[in-house]
């Protein structure tokens, strides 16, 4: 246990920056069929958004990726409960962290978020890591 | 009175049926490739073998992928003009969905040759009042387990509705 970080400790920030192709290659790989985060005609001009999304279980996964990047084979994701604030365009920078926020025998409790460059968090959850 | 009609409450609290899917090494990668994955165990069996696993084995959230296929591998004719699943669409009087809290607990990893299984169910409805009219939440809970009868994940996700 001795080698998953303490309380307080912070983890190296992931910067990510999907392409239009990212966004279409997870559509694609999990037959997301939504049309906001591949045709940009329908989600500027039907939907009234600025621009494609970045889907909301991207973001989780960049959370959890966050997390394991940092904390190493030595360690796995238990459990992770994370909800969308805002939303995250393409084109937007999402600067992705965690901090440890309690650490017993059995692991350690994260805080994951993903902001923009202006601090607007547009993902926020929290995670339970376990020695593998 | 609230917007939740019986109607909405049956439509939410149907039978849905079980979904399998039979994961392949190559269904891994697309999604490890999707998410920026590089770590050789997505991709490369010698590899995936070397550091524990029977086969290439499945990012952490793989989960997703299947319960996507679940609900979005339909006949073309089943989808929405935006692209989602008639299905999916619940009989309430606004139609506008935002995705709202995703909580999963993880139990055996995904390898390469899994057959994983999905059931879902309505696990809450309930409105409350927001500031600009009534919302409806509603949170399915999924659970998947492997041909052995493993618990792979159970995953909660509400929607919002407003």
């Amino acid at each position: 246990m001795s080698a998953l970080p303490a309380v307080g400790a912070e983890s190296p920030i992931q910067v990510r920056n999907p392409s239009a192709l990212d966004l279409f290659m997870f559509s694609a790989s999990s037959w997301l069929l939504h049309r906001i985060h591949y045709d940009t005609p329908f989600t500027t001009e039907h939907d009234g958004h600025p621009g494609l999304l970045i889907h909301g279980p991207l973001q989780g996964v960049y959370l959890v990726q966050t997390a394991e990047s940092w904390l190493g084979p030595q360690a796995r994701l238990a459990t992770i409960t994370y909800r969308h604030l805002a939303p995250a365009y393409l084109g937007d920078s999402l600067e992705c962290g965690g901090t440890v926020t309690a650490a017993d025998a059995d692991g350690i409790d994260l805080d994951l978020w993903a902001r923009k460059p202006d601090g607007t968090i547009t993902t926020s959850g929290t995670a339970r890591f376990t020695p593998a | 009175m609230g917007v939740i009609t019986e109607e909405a409450r049956r439509w939410a609290d149907r039978e849905y049926p079980p979904f399998e899917m039979q994961v392949t090494a190559t269904d891994i990668a697309r999604f490890a490739h999707a998410t920026g994955e590089t770590n050789p165990i997505h991709f490369d069996r010698e590899a995936a073998v070397a550091a524990g696993y029977a086969d290439v084995v499945a990012p952490t959230l793989f989960t997703y992928v299947v319960r996507m296929h679940a609900s979005a591998l339909v006949s073309p004719d089943q989808l929405e003009p935006d692209g989602s699943p008639t299905a999916d669409v619940p009989p309430l009087p606004t139609r506008r969905a935002m995705a709202g809290e995703t909580s999963v607990v993880l139990g055996e990893r995904v390898v390469a040759g899994d057959v994983i299984g999905v059931t879902k169910r309505l696990a809450s409805m309930y409105e409350k009042e927001g500031r600009s009219g009534p919302l409806v939440f509603v949170e399915m809970e999924f659970t998947f387990t492997n041909q052995r009868g493993d618990l792979v994940a159970r995953e909660n996700f509400t929607r919002i509705y407003r």
